[in-house]
């Protein structure tokens, strides 16, 4: 059977824009949004037997656009799309627009994993930026408006800056076919270096990585609880693989060693920042900044040690699933029934790293890998801040768990579903298996 | 000849940076943020620029002609500058209804 990746993108995209036609927005987003994860999984299991899928538009490589599926992308397709799909289902009243905006925002993360394209990569990140701009505006208050300002502020920002840096690179190598330029790559004139410089910086807005993070924390206290659920597993990571397929490109290991130290310093500044915090969701937002600096940790050691890949999907999913469930918790004030209890608990032992949880084999391999590395600084960095998070979590749970806030059974069971997938995901051993073929990332 | 585009590329680009940095009203920095990407795709222009070129459509009369690619990017660019835009300035006018100002106040809370 052929699959075809480009269907993941323009099926959505479709359907977005005829949604004012087709009126029933809600069973026609969540059948749109199945369909998606289904033939996310299909895409996956295709490629973990044949190997890379590419989708040629128009024409052949390197002159016409091409989607390029390989076992890490198709598996973050279906994790976009299946959390996508479980978090749609929370949204008791969906508007048309809402709707609308949702299918985007999730079409064009989806399309930031697959495109082979630098330049299509572009599009999609706009795509997404802009979408996520009218959700996060979406209740119309003070609050909301003015995280939704602070987002589109830094993200035209570096909407402009990436455009600078694919234009220098494009002055250089003529070509914006990512696989390309990554095999004509070579030391690198001045042009090159600064092409390096805008795009990690245009992409590092959406990537949450530390200077460029100033509007996570208003953007996320000011959205909607699935919305701000929605941001933290769809555009940022699809903006943390971008990072990571500029590494790809930009392989050198003076690259590597600068992914290293944003990574450590977001990671610290993140944990302790969001142990200052009084609200839930600034909490969850800092939290969040501290998990992508693990990310990209994870991600500075793709060249030394193998461990690395596995980490790197661990962290990504675990985190995209539990911050997931806890923000879709966080519109209430208390967990109230036993599912968002379970959600909870469960969504937290992840994130700091308790052993049945996904979570806790992520922080495993990449303290592995900083031990083949023999960086013990990196350990010592990563317990500290997983002490801290444990710290605020601790706090979050007492608080959280007196309340009785009984919420409708819509909204009571998305987040215990997603929290079962990372408690699955740390169990089942055969997802080991598929995480460390992974080896692709490094081409 | 084309030291003066890239001066106007490079005058573009610091005038929206300076227009970012420096200005307290919201409608002011989306403008320069418009400024910083008009500079942008000149550059975009320029670097697909091929001296004596002609524009992209071939006829057979003509056999150097500018990079077609740069000027499809452009036109993408462009639309998606505009789309920003025109929701910047709704929020904008959003924003100005809730607060009764246009000043924005940079709160680096943490």
């Amino acid at each position: 059977m052929v699959i075809h990746p480009v269907l993941l993108i323009a099926i959505p995209l479709l359907f977005a824009f005829l949604m004012p036609l087709l009126k029933r927005a809600k069973a026609v987003t969540i059948i749109i949004l199945l369909f998606n994860t289904l033939l996310a999984i299909l895409m996956f299991h295709n490629v973990y037997n044949n190997g890379p899928l590419y989708e040629i538009i128009a024409f052949s490589p390197p002159i016409g656009i091409y989607l390029y599926v390989d076992n890490i992308a198709a598996l973050l397709a279906v994790m976009i799309n299946l959390l996508a799909f479980i978090n749609f289902l929370s949204v008791e009243k969906v508007e048309i627009k809402f709707a609308m905006l949702y299918l985007l925002a999730v079409a064009s993360s989806t399309g930031i994993v697959i495109t082979g394209d630098i330049f299509n990569m572009f599009v999609f990140f706009e795509i997404a930026a802009v979408s996520s701009y009218a959700l996060v505006a979406w209740k119309r208050d003070k609050e909301a408006l003015e995280g939704a300002i602070k987002y589109m502020v830094l993200g035209s920002i570096a909407s402009v800056l990436m455009l600078v840096g694919i234009a220098f690179l494009y002055s250089e190598f003529r070509s914006l076919n990512i696989y390309d330029i990554m095999n004509r790559m070579d030391e690198g004139s001045v042009l090159i270096l600064l092409s390096f410089a805008f795009l990690l910086t245009g992409i590092g807005v959406e990537a949450e990585i530390f200077p460029l993070n100033g509007w996570v924390p208003d953007a996320y206290q000011g959205a909607a609880g699935s919305i701000a659920s929605l941001l933290s597993f769809g555009p940022s990571k699809a903006g943390i693989y971008a990072i990571a397929r500029l590494l790809m490109i930009f392989s050198w290991q003076q690259s590597y060693d600068l992914a290293l130290y944003v990574g450590i310093i977001t990671l610290l500044i993140g944990e302790l920042a969001a142990f200052r915090q009084e609200n839930v969701k600034r909490m969850l937002a800092y939290s969040s900044i501290g998990q992508m600096g693990l990310i990209l940790i994870s991600l500075s050691m793709l060249d030394s040690t193998d461990y690395a890949i596995i980490a790197f999907f661990f962290l990504l999913v675990s985190h995209a699933a539990s911050k997931g469930a806890l923000f879709l918790l966080s519109e209430r004030k208390g967990f109230g029934s036993n599912a968002s209890k379970y959600a909870g608990i469960v969504s937290v032992m992840s994130l700091i790293g308790m052993p049945p949880m996904a979570g806790f084999w992520g922080k495993w391999y990449i303290i592995m890998g900083a031990m083949q590395m023999e960086a013990w600084w990196i350990i010592a960095a990563i317990v500290f801040s997983s002490v801290v998070e444990a710290a605020y979590f601790a706090r979050y749970l007492s608080t959280t768990m007196q309340e009785e806030e009984h919420a409708s059974i819509i909204a009571a069971y998305p987040p215990a579903i997603m929290a079962t997938l990372t408690l699955l995901l740390g169990i089942l051993p055969f997802i080991y298996k598929i995480a460390t073929i992974g080896g692709v990332i490094n081409g | 000849m084309i030291w003066a585009i890239y001066f106007a590329i490079a005058s573009l680009l610091a005038i929206g940076i300076y227009g970012v940095i420096t200005k307290k009203n919201l409608m002011k920095i989306f403008i320069s943020i418009s400024i910083m990407e008009t500079g942008v795709n000149l550059m975009l222009i320029a670097i697909g620029y091929i001296p004596g070129g002609t524009a992209p459509i071939e006829n057979g009369d003509f056999t150097t002609y500018v990079d077609p690619l740069p000027q499809a990017l452009v036109l993408t660019a462009i639309v998606i500058g505009v789309s920003v835009l025109a929701l910047a300035l709704v929020m904008v006018i959003n924003y100005y209804e809730k607060n009764k100002t246009l000043e924005y106040r940079r709160l680096m809370k943490w």
